[in-house]
């Protein structure tokens, strides 16, 4: 792993070695092939997405009530739901909306689990044993059922309060990362050349020791996303997450036992967006995990 | 290690207490409530909702309900339910054997089949079974459970009309274990499938560590089979850490995978769960909630303790 | 490894074994050479909800009701057409009778004489003392749902064992209604201090066909053949078990493999599927439930001043342009399959019915034209504006509603369409059904622009009637959220109407008063009446007996089911 550096060289002497390691990183990644086939289907996915009303002739909501449950044809290569309405492009516009919380989700459960670890991990002692004792807690709570009682109680969950209680019930595994790797690193010796030289606790923090931390908190980022888009998904299908008529690939599952038996494109093309985007991020976190960890990497016997 | 484990559990009351309270705040924090059942029956008055309200002591400041509640929990009185009026511990206690009956069959089964298959691809790694179950794996755990469920409906259910659409039994037919196999298949690969995904890829990396550590190389110089130093050092080793896993996968055990247990009408836990939810049914929830955490928080102790004798490099402090 | 393959060749042998089910219902008994009833055999029915309680004065749920229905029986019941005819009694009282008496000081005596030789399931005799403590329990229980008419009881007096006399405080209509729900077993629950804990619940002891032996939670009910039924020869039936499925999907799998023999409460949707086979039939039964949207005409910024209103829906103009630009029959053509009626008021069956009530259709173009010459000028994003205000509205329903979702989706293209923009605001039923005004229903709190959901008078209307459009039935903190007059409707002589209705017997008066009620209702535009849906069931064609019935559950006639050997 990083941050070997040796002790007394020039200032901030781990970034030269740094770069060198994230090219290295980078070379490692690019020869692991799923990892790769991950990146072009999720880049597809996602540039389609984004490009939706340019790539689609169709509005996502507009119904059409002559053209209900039509099978895949050409003018509806992915058919038509129960409102008329062309389902390929409601995948695209869905796509924005799970990808999106996918992202969002984590980006509040990494900052939130940065912010808690780097405490808890720098200053130690009673603020360490107190986070950790709240993290304890977080962890005990019955996630899915948290879920299930929000999503039940509140006014529907639009996409802000998903991505916030998304984010606030996952921050835990990084910030046990981020503590792990404070505690390990806080005593090194180029922490202590840093400290030798003047620089304040804010600044060890941010461009010292943070950088060093990084990797793990990408791998943990990346499946992080790939378990926001199920929870989304299954809260969505349950009719608890975001709701019609705006499009996401969960919600469009929703009435998919009752459809399953007329139109049963409706309830396969949704569940394969959903599934060919969480195997491109597991695919690419299991690259990233090997291409920053060369620990991972085993040679064949 | 007697103090050990004394030391969590009495650290354990007061995490379960906090979590009570703020599982009551979040109950009751927001609108709607168990009288919303009653709107549609026309006979129904205002006058008769306030006495409900009343009845079920919802009318009382926050603290005094959680209070009551709480104190009548502690004797065994985990009091009734708004909607059936049957008591909670008797409705646990009804659904609770179902939802163990299916998440004990889906833990033996994963259990069973993780761990030759992890050891193996890990032995005979990058070979076309190494590669296949790869793929399957990850194909596995990134499929959401409820459309692989609708998925295996769809195919074996409807299609093929090989596996009954749901339920535990067939009516009306004296206990047959066939038929109740029958039910149990498709539900069972539901939940056993994805979890044998991530399983089988933690004990395949789990062991991939352990089969490159100097000891293995040391036994093997010294001339020891590979087969025993499959079994006998790697997979010991490589085993703790999947006891963590399952370990916490303890709890599903009895909370049951909600999701699944709606797809294929299953009358457990999990579906106790969300009618109660609907229903705004808060005796009923409380007491599904304290259930559950109670047994996650169990669950961790019970990790830890099995870690901790199984890894002797670790002392409890 | 070897644990794999043994596992696997175990799936494939079971996997083998494994032909079609077996199980489910049997045919057995003596069939006649000609088409007479076949006594024997067990029915089985399928509820896609799960009933929690079956005790009569607790029990809120259809599939409660339908299951109750076999076991619990009242002193009266209704016919398809809104009639009550007797049941445990022997005759219905009505003043021309002498079972009804008005005494002179303005109160009323209803007379109840019981059949004789009435026995419970359990052998005991039903007795007057049974109609007495059945009133004093719904009055005195805490968890009763609802006192409607028992509050208006004085006293009982049992002169006889099989006569009861009930003293009404004032001249009470509704009567009839008062004992259909289930009369309570005296011997049974007199000493029992809460019958909410009582066995009672899941096994309740009744005079119907059947009685309850088995109550698996989640998954079935069973019911089987009473022996002290009062009608000899029946129930035909041995059995009939209430089956517990996850979804009507599942249900219709099962109708149409001949695992069940009849379900309840099919949607439209599935109505195409089932049309086709020959060995299934679909009973189509017109219900009282009226889907509607409401108008809020006020709108209660700080939810205390009733006198505020509504920016945009004060218009007259603009309410009867929203009906004019709903599409009520192809909604009911494309997702209702045709299998309902655009309706027209909240009473759409019945005595009090006003059949010649009428509404706007479909005229997009008459909506437009109201809207220009009311002054709301079309923007440039097409959405109209009047001094300042926009045509912008939010509609309400409950969440999971798929009928509902995809009603909403259409309006808000036709409302686009002439010029006003509507966005989507539903919320879980639990919230927007609780009827609470402490619990934040919207609708009690005039926190809504428009909302939509379906609600169904009693037989006797005189309830939601007065509930809903009587002026002081407008909720507000000031009247402590009383009342279900969501739409704030205020009208003098509606209120004096509806006055006049609830203070006579005489039901021709009533008709006439409450016809007067509901056109001014009508005049102010302020619902929108969506369609009138029709309760779907079906069975298997072997099914004899079944018959549907307006007001009242599709199992009020289990003792004359039987099933055609096939």
């Amino acid at each position: 792993m990083a941050g070997q550096a040796v002790a007394l060289r020039a200032p901030s002497p781990e970034r030269a070695v740094e770069r060198g390691q994230w090219q290295m990183a980078f070379e490692r990644f690019r020869m692991h092939r799923p990892a790769i086939a991950g990146v072009i289907v999720l880049g597809t996915l996602a540039v389609l997405s984004a490009a939706a009303p340019i790539v689609s002739p169709y509005g996502p909501e507009k119904n059409d009530l002559l053209v209900i449950y039509e099978a895949p044809s050409l003018p509806h290569p992915m058919g038509t739901d129960s409102l008329g309405r062309d389902l390929a492009t409601r995948i695209l516009y869905g796509g924005r909306v799970s990808l999106s919380i996918g992202l969002l989700a984590v980006t509040v459960a990494i900052t939130v689990g940065t912010v808690v670890g780097t405490l808890a991990g720098y200053y130690g002692r009673w603020i360490d044993s107190a986070l950790m004792r709240f993290v304890d807690m977080m962890y005990s709570f019955p996630r899915l059922f948290l879920l299930i009682l929000f999503g039940v109680f509140f006014k529907g969950m639009s996409l802000p309060v998903i991505v916030t209680v998304l984010g606030l019930l996952s921050w835990m595994t990084t910030s046990r990362l981020v503590r792990a790797s404070f505690l390990s690193l806080k005593n090194r010796e180029f922490v202590e050349a840093a400290r030798c030289v003047g620089a304040r606790d804010r600044r060890i923090i941010v461009r010292h020791i943070l950088p060093n931390s990084i990797a793990p908190i990408i791998v943990a980022a990346t499946l992080g996303i790939a378990g926001a888009i199920i929870a989304e998904s299954t809260l969505s299908f349950l009719g608890l997450g975001i709701q019609p008529p705006t499009p996401s690939w969960g919600n469009m599952l929703k009435d998919a036992p009752a459809e399953m038996n007329i139109a049963p494109w409706t309830a396969i093309f949704p569940g394969l967006a959903i599934f060919l985007a969480v195997v491109s991020i597991n695919f690419i976190g299991d690259g990233l995990r090997d291409a920053l960890d060369p620990r991972h990497v085993v040679r064949g016997g | 290690m007697g103090t050990y484990i004394t030391r969590r559990l009495l650290q354990a009351i007061p995490l379960l207490l906090g979590i009570s309270v703020a599982s009551f705040a979040i109950l009751k924090a927001v609108p709607g409530g168990p009288l919303a059942a009653y709107e549609s029956n026309p006979n129904i008055t205002d006058e008769d909702l306030r006495r409900l309200e009343h009845t079920f002591g919802l009318d009382q400041p926050l603290p005094v309900q959680y209070l009551n509640w709480l104190g009548k929990f502690l004797v065994g009185d985990w009091g009734y339910s708004f909607v059936s009026h049957q008591p909670v511990l008797g409705l646990i206690g009804e659904r609770l054997p179902n939802t163990v009956y299916l998440m004990g069959t889906v833990f033996l089964t994963v259990l069973v089949l993780a761990i030759p298959i992890g050891v193996l691809t890990a032995v005979k790694q990058y070979s076309w079974f190494d590669h296949l179950v790869t793929g399957a794996t990850f194909a596995f755990l990134s499929t959401p459970t409820f459309w692989l469920g609708l998925l295996l409906i769809i195919a074996f259910g409807l299609v093929l009309k090989l596996f009954p659409l749901g339920g535990m039994a067939t009516l009306g037919m004296p206990f047959d274990p066939i038929d109740r196999l029958r039910h149990l298949v498709l539900p069972v690969a539901t939940i056993a499938l994805v979890q044998l995904g991530s399983h089988v890829r933690y004990l395949r990396a789990s062991m991939l560590e352990t089969i490159t550590q100097d000891y293995m190389r040391t036994a093997r110089a010294k001339g020891l089979s590979e087969g025993a130093l499959v079994v006998r050092h790697a997979l010991k080793n490589a085993a703790i850490p999947l006891v963590t896993v399952v370990a916490l996968d303890l709890p599903e055990l009895f909370v049951g995978a909600l999701v699944t247990e709606q797809i294929f009408g299953w009358p457990g836990m999990g579906r106790l769960f969300w009618d109660s939810a609907t229903r705004s049914d808060y005796p009923v929830l409380m007491g599904i909630l304290a259930v559950s955490s109670a047994l996650i928080v169990l669950a961790n102790l019970l990790a830890d303790v099995v870690y901790g004798y199984l890894d002797p490099r670790i002392r409890f402090s | 490894m070897r644990a794999l393959s043994i596992v696997l060749a175990a799936i494939g042998l079971v996997a083998a074994a494994c032909g079609p089910t077996t199980g489910g219902p049997t045919t057995t008994g003596q069939a006649t050479a000609s088409a007479g009833p076949v006594r024997g055999g067990t029915f089985i029915l399928a509820l896609w909800q799960e009933p929690v309680t079956l005790a009569p004065h607790y029990r809120n749920q259809t599939a409660a009701n339908v299951a109750a229905r076999v076991v619990t029986e009242g002193l009266s019941r209704t016919d398809t057409d809104g009639n009550y005819l007797p049941v445990l009694a022997k005759q219905i009282p009505t003043t021309t009778n002498g079972g009804v008496k008005l005494t002179s000081d303005g109160k009323m005596d209803v007379n109840w004489e019981l059949l004789p030789g009435l026995k419970w399931s359990d052998g005991d005799p039903v007795t007057s003392a049974d109609i007495k403590f059945t009133w004093q329990v719904w009055m005195k229980d805490p968890n009763t749902i609802s006192r409607t008419g028992f509050d208006q009881i004085d006293s009982i007096d049992t002169p006889s064992d099989t006569t009861a006399v009930v003293h009404y405080k004032t001249v009470y209509g509704p009567y009839q209604n008062n004992f259909v729900d289930g009369l309570l077993p005296k011997h049974l629950l007199e000493t029992v201090p809460d019958i909410s804990k009582h066995d009672y619940n899941r096994k309740p002891i009744g005079t119907g066909p059947f009685k309850i032996t088995e109550f698996v939670a989640g998954d079935h009910i069973t019911g089987e053949r009473n022996p002290n039924y009062r009608v000899a020869g029946k129930p035909y039936l041995d059995k009939i078990i209430f089956k517990s499925v996850p979804s009507r999907e599942v249900a219709v799998a099962q109708l149409k493999a001949g695992e069940i023999n009849g379900m309840w409460n099919l949607l439209e949707a599935q109505t195409p599927d089932l049309e086709k086979l020959a060995d299934i039939k679909m009973v189509i039964t017109p219900s009282p439930s009226v889907e509607r949207i409401e108008m809020n005409t006020a709108k209660n910024q700080d939810m205390t001043d009733p006198s505020s209103t509504h920016p945009v829906l004060s218009d007259i103009n603009v309410r009867r342009a929203l009906i004019y630009a709903t599409p009520k029959q192809s909604i009911i053509d494309k997702l209702l399959f045709g299998k309902a009626k655009p309706g027209t008021s909240p009473v759409s069956q019945g005595w009090a019915s006003p059949k010649s009530l009428t509404q706007e259709s479909y005229d997009p173009a008459k909506a437009k034209q109201l809207l220009d010459q009311a002054g709301w000028v079309p923007g440039s994003d097409g959405i109209r504006s009047k001094a300042g205000v926009r045509a912008s509205l939010t509609i309400t329903t409950t969440t999971g509603d798929q009928t509902r979702e995809r009603v909403e989706q259409i309006l808000i293209e036709e409302f686009k369409s002439i010029g006003v923009e509507l966005k989507i605001q539903n919320q879980p039923s639990s919230v927007l059904l609780s009827g609470s005004w402490s619990g934040g229903d919207p609708r009690k709190r005039g926190s809504f622009d428009l909302v939509m959901y379906a609600s169904s008078p009693g037989i006797d209307p005189h309830s939601i009637v007065f509930q809903r459009y009587y002026s002081k039935n407008i909720p507000s903190s000031a009247n402590g959220g009383n009342g279900q007059d969501y739409t704030r409707f205020k009208n003098p002589d509606a209120d004096k109407a509806i006055e006049e209705a609830g203070s006579t017997l005489d039901l021709e008066k009533r008709k006439t008063a409450y016809a007067t009620a509901l056109k001014l209702v009508n005049d102010a535009a302020v619902i929108i009446w969506m369609y009138e849906r029709a309760g779907i069931d079906a069975h298997r064609a072997n099914v004899v007996g079944w018959q549907g019935n307006v007001w009242d559950n599709i199992t009020w006639n289990t003792e004359d089911w039987y099933l055609k050997p096939s």
